[in-house]
């Protein structure tokens, strides 16, 4: 799998932290914003492929950054990957286009399989716009 | 939604039917890839949403505790995975199920009204005096704070005076810092099965708590109840701090000794104490005791009592009547130096006396101990623990005169109640006692009969010990785990005996796990006996010098009915054991699970040729999971089958087994992508197929087995009268053996004669998506014969570790989440059952030919399947 673009969104930053180290050592492009704000900002400077997004934030939530990631940028995948289990705001999340919604704590591998899937739909549906 | 790529457009809807573009290849391909990517996504999550619904099933066994945070975690993510499963269908065949979409949210609206169970907490004040506390306000300050303003308001008795921090006012403090939201969150995230984890989730929780800080409002009214309270005692005072949680004491549930206590607070503490007692619902003790007995974290409230503090000089604890046997209404009394809080702690040995509950109030028997300290009040704050010395240590702790004034008070509280009581006393420096609290008695029934030990042959057994006290009854088994400290608790082993010197609310964590418990000191009415009680695990107290007597890792019987242990293990005391309690069934957890799973595991549709095989007839996840699979199947199938791009259309397998094969290439299958209706065998490039290929050849198939003429009469009777062994009934997908393929897929669907089997497999390098599904039916012979082949078959499969569920004459087997390789091999082994296992129905109730064949078949795939793995045409 070629090698990708990925944006992990957590304000818990220690999570974020050893994430990002895991997954670069996993050969992935990883960059993190700590806020929904701070996610459209490098979104809008220069683009992800996937998006690794927390639910519950701070300021701007979620399921409101994923409504303008989507807005701003409709072709990037969106993993939503969090410690909220409630269905309803799950659902809210698979209805505006998210890819997945995983759950903490998530194995490093699964997480990486679901990103190269999500990366994958991204690239075919690239391919079908052309 | 995904519209349908542009080349695949033009193929289809177009007509498309002169010779290949060469420059839309390339599309079509690329848009087959995007197809089959689609199709792996919805396999992946339809066996995740099997695999949770397994798990749900698991739960709903009851015996493993689990906690809301496995629900509400499981049904997310069931609910995610079908959502995506109906999302990718719909890319397959675009708005042709969307129906699918409204049946799901049906289902969706009534797990979510399955999930919404929070409680509302009664009352609208934050803070409420003692004095104004009837028993009808018990689901606004908690059952231990209404006993305690019954008794004095409704009884007579002496309590001392206060007030109670309401569950109103708790939900006001949670609900100011958002608090609720986080503890959820950090919960779902910790693996809840590990005592280590739990213990730092313990710690993290109570910090979160106390970081928080109380809204003005609830903080001001707290601080002028206490004010009014020290003006209405006309001099200081200090106050007792105690939960008072909403659920705590009900029927059946005791949450004993898990919530702080804490005692003589000043006006300048009572803040802080309210918060530790409010993170004290977090302790490690009550953590695992709601997940054990399944109580949701939202139905605790924590209400908290200040009560005026009680100097005093002695203290202690009595039950109305004996805990340990119903029909002996006796009462017991355990008293101290000091605050009572040694004989709950169970940190030394209380004097014992035993009072006849009719008046007069007969002393029955008074023991009095080696009473070493006592817990004081400290003039400004809190307490200490003194020694005793001198003769005050051996004297009684309270007058006989006080003792049968107490016992009476026992018996008023035990028929205001109209059931046996645990009460918590303490008498001042002036000799007046007060209630602190009080509570139903948790009561055991003792097993039926006991073993004597007379019966029991002294020169087979070593007694290792004897003495101490029942604090819980029964028989059990299992290796010396000797706790001294926090550390030693985090490396306890399940099923091991708990063996340490005091009996502290502190080890109640173990008793879920532990086998037996055995303390050195420590009464019957502290906190550790009323949880041992409770679990239903054996416990003998204040067996002198436990700790020393045995060796970790040593086995010893115990048996807390004649407290008595024994090296090793007795058989004859064991049998008598009775069986753990399942305190899961019935609780609040459980019956949501089972309210909620309702909705999702369930399976109404079952035969996809019905009319009932609908979308709109889908009431449960497990439906759509059903219905989008076997879809997903036929429309991959049909497309590759009807378009006209020759790379992808079906074609016939060239290989030396006289059979016919057809196969479709889903994308990347073969080797070389080939035109023209035929395709060898050498250039296929799909690891289960190829698998599957070799326990197909493994052996050549001898032909049918000789029958006897029942076997054969049976053949024939149902061939004549069974519509659905009519081979024109079948529709055109089931009638031949097909291959659909990828690199990394493979789905075969074979049909011989009237059997019928189908295999579905994922084999890549992600061992947790890797899986196998094999179904088995049909058979030509009556449905007894097939039962017994059906189950023949799972036995097998069973043996080479496949889980296999046999429903009237068809097999269900599968495997999931191991490797490349061990999923190759499950594959040789299926390939060799569809061959070898064909028309074996008609032999099945012959039991030597049943045992000749099960050996034959076994034989061969230990012998030739499973070993020989090269054998490739």
């Amino acid at each position: 799998m070629s090698e990708f673009k990925v944006l992990l969104v957590d304000d818990e930053t220690d999570f974020v932290e050893t994430l990002v180290k895991r997954l670069r050592k996993r050969k992935l492009d990883v960059r993190a914003a700590s806020s929904g704000q701070q996610a459209l900002d490098m979104l809008s400077e220069s683009p992800s492929d996937v998006v690794v997004l927390d639910v519950k934030m701070p300021d701007m939530d979620g399921i409101e950054t994923l409504r303008r990631i989507k807005k701003i940028a409709p072709g990037v995948e969106v993993v939503m990957l969090t410690g909220h289990a409630n269905v309803e705001v799950a659902m809210q999340g698979m209805e505006l286009g998210a890819f997945d919604y995983l759950m903490k704590p998530i194995d490093i591998d699964d997480l990486l399989y679901k990103l190269q899937d999500a990366f994958k739909k991204k690239s075919y549906v690239d391919i079908d716009k052309q | 939604m995904i519209k349908l790529p542009k080349f695949l457009k033009r193929m289809i809807f177009r007509g498309h039917s002169g010779p290949e573009d060469p420059s839309s290849v390339q599309g079509l391909r690329d848009a087959f890839a995007h197809r089959y990517h689609n199709f792996k996504l919805l396999l992946t999550a339809n066996n995740k949403a099997l695999e949770i619904m397994t798990d749900l099933e698991k739960a709903l066994e009851g015996s493993r505790p689990f906690g809301m945070s496995f629900v509400r975690s499981h049904c997310t993510a069931v609910s995610v995975n079908v959502f995506r499963i109906i999302k990718h269908l719909d890319e397959l065949a675009p708005g042709k199920y969307r129906e699918l979409y409204d049946s799901f949210k049906q289902i969706q609206d009534n797990i979510n009204s399955s999930l919404a169970c929070k409680k509302t907490f009664g009352g609208s004040k934050l803070v409420v005096p003692l004095s104004e506390v009837t028993r009808d306000l018990l689901d606004e300050v908690g059952a231990k704070m209404a006993n305690v303003a019954t008794i004095k308001n409704e009884i007579g008795l002496p309590t001392p005076d206060g007030f109670v921090i309401s569950a109103r006012g708790y939900e006001r403090f949670v609900t100011h810092n958002d608090l609720q939201a986080e503890i959820d969150r950090r919960i779902q995230a910790t693996n809840t099965e590990g005592i280590d984890d739990l213990f730092r989730l313990s710690a993290d929780l109570q910090n979160l708590i106390l970081a928080a800080n109380l809204p003005e409002d609830l903080e001001t009214e707290i601080l002028e109840a206490y004010n009014k309270l020290e003006r209405a005692h006309g001099q200081r005072i200090r106050v007792s701090t105690r939960s008072s949680a909403l659920g705590e004491d009900s029927s059946g549930t005791s949450f004993a000794g898990q919530f702080r206590s804490i005692l003589n607070v000043g006006k300048e503490s009572v803040i802080d104490s309210y918060k530790d007692i409010v993170a004290s619902k977090y302790s490690l003790p009550a953590i695992t005791y709601r997940l054990n007995r399944g109580i949701p974290d939202e139905d605790v409230a924590m209400c908290v009592g200040c009560m005026v503090m009680v100097n005093a000089e002695a203290g202690g604890v009595m039950y109305s009547c004996n805990p340990l046997n119903v029909r002996d209404n006796s009462i017991l009394i355990n008293s101290v130096w000091g605050l009572p809080k040694a004989v709950v702690d169970g940190s030394i040995d209380p004097d014992l006396f035993i009072i006849s509950s009719q008046e007069p109030f007969d002393i029955i028997k008074k023991s009095i101990r080696e009473k070493k300290h006592e817990f004081v009040c400290f003039p400004e704050e809190g307490v200490c623990r003194d020694d005793v010395t001198g003769e005050k240590s051996g004297a009684p702790s309270i007058s006989e005169s006080q003792a049968r004034d107490l016992a009476k008070m026992s018996k008023t509280l035990e028929d205001y109640y109209g059931g046996p009581q645990d009460i918590e006393w303490a008498i001042d420096q002036q000799g007046s006692i007060f209630i602190l609290q009080c509570r139903p008695l948790q009561e055991v029934e003792l097993p039926p009969c006991n073993v004597q030990i007379d019966e029991l042959n002294d020169g087979e057994y070593v007694i290792l010990a004897a003495g101490g006290q029942t604090a819980a009854p029964g028989v059990a088994y299992g290796p010396v785990y000797i706790v001294k400290n926090d550390v030693d608790k985090l490396k306890f082993v399940p099923g091991s005996v708990l063996v340490t010197a005091q009996a502290l609310p502190r080890w109640a964590p173990m008793l879920g796990s532990a086998a037996a418990v055995i303390t050195e000191i420590g009464g019957i009415t502290g906190h550790l006996g009323n949880v041992s009680r409770e679990f239903s695990v054996p416990a003998i107290f204040g067996l002198s010098g436990a700790t020393e007597k045995f060796q970790s890792g040593q086995e010893i019987t115990v048996d807390a009915d004649n407290r008595r242990v024994y090296l090793g293990k007795v058989d004859s005391l064991i049998e008598m054991k009775t069986t753990r309690k399942n305190l899961m069934a019935g609780s609040p957890v459980f019956e949501i699970l089972e309210k909620v799973t309702r909705h999702i595991v369930p399976l109404n549709l079952l035969d996809p040729d019905s009319h009932e095989f609908h979308p709109r007839k889908c009431e449960t996840l497990h439906d759509i999971t059903r219905f989008c699979h076997e879809k997903s199947v036929h429309e991959m199938f049909n497309f590759g089958k009807e378009h006209r791009f020759s790379e992808r259309s079906s074609k016939q397998l060239v290989c030396d087994v006289p059979m016919q094969w057809w196969l479709i290439n889903l994308d990347d299958g073969f080797k070389q992508d080939v035109e023209g209706k035929f395709i060898h065998i050498d250039n296929i490039d799909s690891i289960p197929m190829l698998a599957l290929w070799e326990g197909i050849t493994a052996v050549p198939w001898e032909g049918p087995p000789p029958v006897d003429a029942k076997g054969f009469m049976s053949v024939l009777m149902q061939a004549t009268s069974n519509p659905a062994l009519d081979p024109s009934m079948r529709s055109a997908y089931s009638a031949r053996n097909y291959f659909m393929i990828s690199k990394n897929f493979c789905s075969l669907s074979s049909r011989f004669g009237f059997h019928f089997s189908t295999i579905e497999a994922l084999v890549g390098e992600r061992a947790s998506e890797n899986y196998v599904r094999f179904t088995f039916k049909g058979g030509a012979a009556d449905f007894a014969r097939r039962r017994l082949r059906a189950l023949f078959v799972g036995e097998i499969l069973e043996s080479f570790n496949f889980e296999v569920e046999i429903r009237e004459d068809s097999a269900f087997a599968r495997a999931e989440g191991f490797d490349a390789e061990n999923m190759r091999e499950k594959l040789r082994i299926l390939g060799y059952m569809i061959i070898h296992t064909r028309q074996l129905d008609m032999v099945m109730t012959n039991n030597s030919s049943v045992i000749k064949y099960k050996t034959k078949i076994l034989d061969e795939i230990n012998g030739k399947v499973i070993v020989n793995n090269n054998h490739l045409q």
